[in-house]
């Protein structure tokens, strides 16, 4: 129970499950987690590393019974009843810390308001993980009972650019939470990386989610992926490129420069990785895309990587081994090496909003604020990088701290106005 | 009704304009940005820029050439009907000041994103000077346009169909040679741009350019715009689409713009993919059946 940063009732819900109460089960579940059936999915479970069995066998399947308890108990709801406060809060940003914030501030009876620039709330489990982690089905019935909550959602408002900070606390948002996330791409300085053919993680994921599926075409590409894909990248991102690539029946590489076992990836995603084709190269990494006559791909050139002993230092380091030099064929390159926050984004939503050296927002960590008085921030754009779990669970605390703050506000003001009658 | 379609004009061969109705868009609009468009649901987003807007309609215009899939969708939408989703203004708006004699260059599709540019600068106080360049006088548009908007102008057609004969960079060094011009703004395609770039360079005038990459989701996240300006890769659709056109690295540029044309791909390569994608749809229409 420890193990969860949202601090789900662990023993509990399995115990409900023991008994045959899936309905309790989602429930208690729900109590802490408001995106249960998508954290049943693609949580990176930290929950399973403290499980006592860890140490004598495998551990619980914790993860699977969480899915299966959101996939089956799902009911009517027993709604609290909320008393509202009549104050607006703006959220910007539907991803996973955005939701859970809203959530919670709802049902803490204030009238929320979540912005997302594109065309349906759901941020990075819309638009950045694809169909076969999260079914879009799924995605559609937990937004619809956050909008049950009292959530209002408006699309296609693009926070900073169309609309700024100070037009939203003009229009009566009292505290306004920044749960941008990182999304912005990180660039890879490598020559090439310009050609025909390459594409970052970001670009591939978002344009394979906005295809259009149907009955007729299911799942079939509108833009060019060669025959031949690799992905350069170890991380979750690379792991669903190099998924999607093989759906649409093309050959997939994933090369990273670390071992297997330094992959911060589960275990278990790379086996089925591993079952459904794709071909991994540890210890690789690309020096040069290579061009053809049209400055498309054609090829991938790259070195191979050895743990060596670090000169006059203790440890260890990895270094590229001399004369290892070869070519991958290749007619994609998918370049996932990480995200970094919108930095740009972030100068245009206030001013004096102070950003640390990486891109992230600077946050008092007792408070919640920014720099800028009545504006949060939380999630991702804070952290710059973790997992959804971390994401919603940062949203949850930071939900708190905006309750805390309005209140104390609140009280402030009574006071002052009695002072001065 | 959201982003309904309230005229549509055919303004040159294949070029097509919209008035939608989007009053949030008009309010925020500066010139020189854009907005991104998607006319169905499920469809691609293509970023166009803004052309006019009117106040009193609150309406925005939009003019495209129909050459992909998408603008071909968006070009059939009736009047009446509404598009699925428009997000904008984007991109940070064209730098606006008073200079003296401002030289506006644009050619073919460019010409509609230069005219509320130009009128920008007309409007600050500025001498302008258009060159508009059209491969025939067919494709030339917005000519009363521009007429009204610029001090002068020049018209050059590629074949002499219209007025001068010649492309716009031959027009340049006639009017520079003329008279000083303090400032110049370009758009249009890499080749053109380029060649004004180099041209300006010799003559140590300062030039805005206009890029036209390929955007994705126009909100920074997918990096398919990035261009090299001053040896650092920068995302048009946030930073952009204008930059200082001295510090551009154009061959970047032009390999960028060319990654996503399909004759550009290598044949067998092409072959292959549309092989696939024709016998994908029968395969996929029966397991799709199957499986429902």
């Amino acid at each position: 129970m420890a193990g969860c940063p949202l601090g789900i009732n662990i023993p509990g819900f399995i115990r409900f499950l023991r008994e045959g109460k899936a309905a309790e089960a989602y429930q208690l579940i729900k109590k802490n987690n408001i995106l249960p059936s998508i954290c049943g999915r693609i949580c990176t479970a930290p929950c399973e590393l403290r499980c006592i069995l860890q140490e004598e066998s495998s551990p619980i399947g914790i993860r699977a019974l969480e899915r299966y308890a959101s996939d089956y108990g799902r009911g009517k709801g027993i709604r609290n009843e909320r008393v509202l406060k009549g104050k607006k809060i703006a959220i910007v940003g539907s991803g996973p810390s955005g939701l859970a914030a809203a959530a919670e501030l709802a049902q803490r009876g204030y009238q929320v308001t979540v912005f997302e620039a594109l065309d349906e709330p759901g941020g990075v489990l819309r638009y950045g993980i694809p169909e076969y982690r999260i079914p879009k089905k799924v995605l559609n019935q937990e937004i619809q009972e956050i909008t049950a909550l009292g959530v209002e959602f408006v699309t296609s408002a693009f926070i900073g650019q169309t609309h700024s900070l100070q037009q939203l606390s003009e229009e009566g948002f009292v505290a306004i939470l920044l749960a941008t996330g990182a999304g912005s791409v990180k660039f890879m300085d490598i020559p090439g990386s310009n050609l025909g053919g390459v594409y970052y993680g970001e670009e591939f994921l978002i344009r394979v989610n906005l295809a259009k599926v149907n009955l007729l075409n299911r799942a079939s590409a509108d833009f060019f992926i060669g025959e031949k894909v690799v992905v350069i990248g170890s991380g979750n991102t690379a792991l669903d490129c190099a998924r999607s690539a093989l759906r649409f029946d093309r050959k997939a590489t994933m090369i990273f420069r670390k071992s297997f076992d330094d992959l911060r990836v589960r275990k278990d995603e790379i086996h089925y990785a591993g079952q459904e084709g794709v071909q991994f190269e540890p210890l690789v990494k690309p020096i040069e895309i290579l061009a053809d006559q049209n400055n498309f791909v054609s090829g991938l050139k790259c070195v191979r990587m050895d743990y060596a002993q670090k000169s006059g230092q203790q440890g260890w380091e990895i270094i590229p081994v001399p004369d290892s030099e070869f070519i991958i064929d290749a007619d994609t390159v998918i370049i996932a090496i990480g995200h970094s926050p919108n930095n740009l984004l972030q100068s245009h939503f206030a001013v004096g909003l102070l950003c640390n050296d990486d891109g992230t927002i600077k946050v008092d960590v007792q408070s919640g604020l920014t720099s800028v008085p009545g504006v949060f921030a939380c999630g991702n754009v804070v952290t710059n990088a973790g997992p959804v779990v971390d994401a919603i669970a940062s949203g949850y605390q930071t939900a708190v701290k905006i309750d805390a703050y309005i209140t104390n506000h609140n009280n402030q003001q009574e006071l002052s106005s009695q002072y001065v009658s | 009704m959201k982003y309904r379609i309230i005229s549509k004009q055919i303004v040159a061969s294949d070029v097509k304009r919209l008035d939608i109705v989007a009053p949030s868009i008009v309010k925020h609009f500066k010139p020189g940005q854009y907005v991104s468009i998607s006319p169905e649901e499920g469809c691609e987003r293509i970023p166009l820029s803004i052309i006019d807007v009117d106040y009193d309609k609150k309406t925005i215009a939009l003019i495209f050439k129909e050459v992909g899939e998408t603008t071909r969708k968006l070009g059939q939408i009736p009047i009446n009907e509404s598009v699925f989703s428009i997000l904008g203004p984007l991109g940070q708006p064209a730098t606006i000041e008073k200079k003296g004699t401002v030289l506006c260059v644009a050619a073919g599709i460019a010409t509609a994103q230069m005219l509320p540019i130009a009128r920008a600068f007309k409007n600050a106080g500025n001498k302008v000077i258009g060159i508009v360049g059209a491969k025939t006088k067919k494709n030339l548009m917005l000519e009363a346009q521009m007429r009204l908007v610029c001090n002068r102008i020049f018209i050059t057609t590629e074949d002499g169909s219209y007025e001068r004969k010649g492309v716009v960079t031959n027009m340049i060094e006639r009017v520079i040679e003329q008279q000083s011009v303090d400032w110049v703004y370009a758009i249009g395609s890499v080749d053109m741009i380029e060649a004004v770039t180099r041209l300006t360079a010799e003559h140590h005038i300062p030039i805005r350019v206009h890029l036209n990459p390929i955007m994705v989701d126009c909100i920074g996240v997918c990096g398919a715009c990035r261009v090299c300006v001053d040896q650092r890769e920068v995302l048009a659709c946030i930073e952009g689409p204008e930059f200082d056109g001295h510090k551009i690295d154009f061959d970047y540029y032009r390999i960028r713009c060319n990654a996503y044309e399909v004759s550009q791909w290598n044949n067998e390569k092409y072959m292959f993919s549309q092989k696939r994608k024709e016998e994908g749809i029968f395969r996929k229409f029966l397991t799709g059946i199957l499986k429902n």
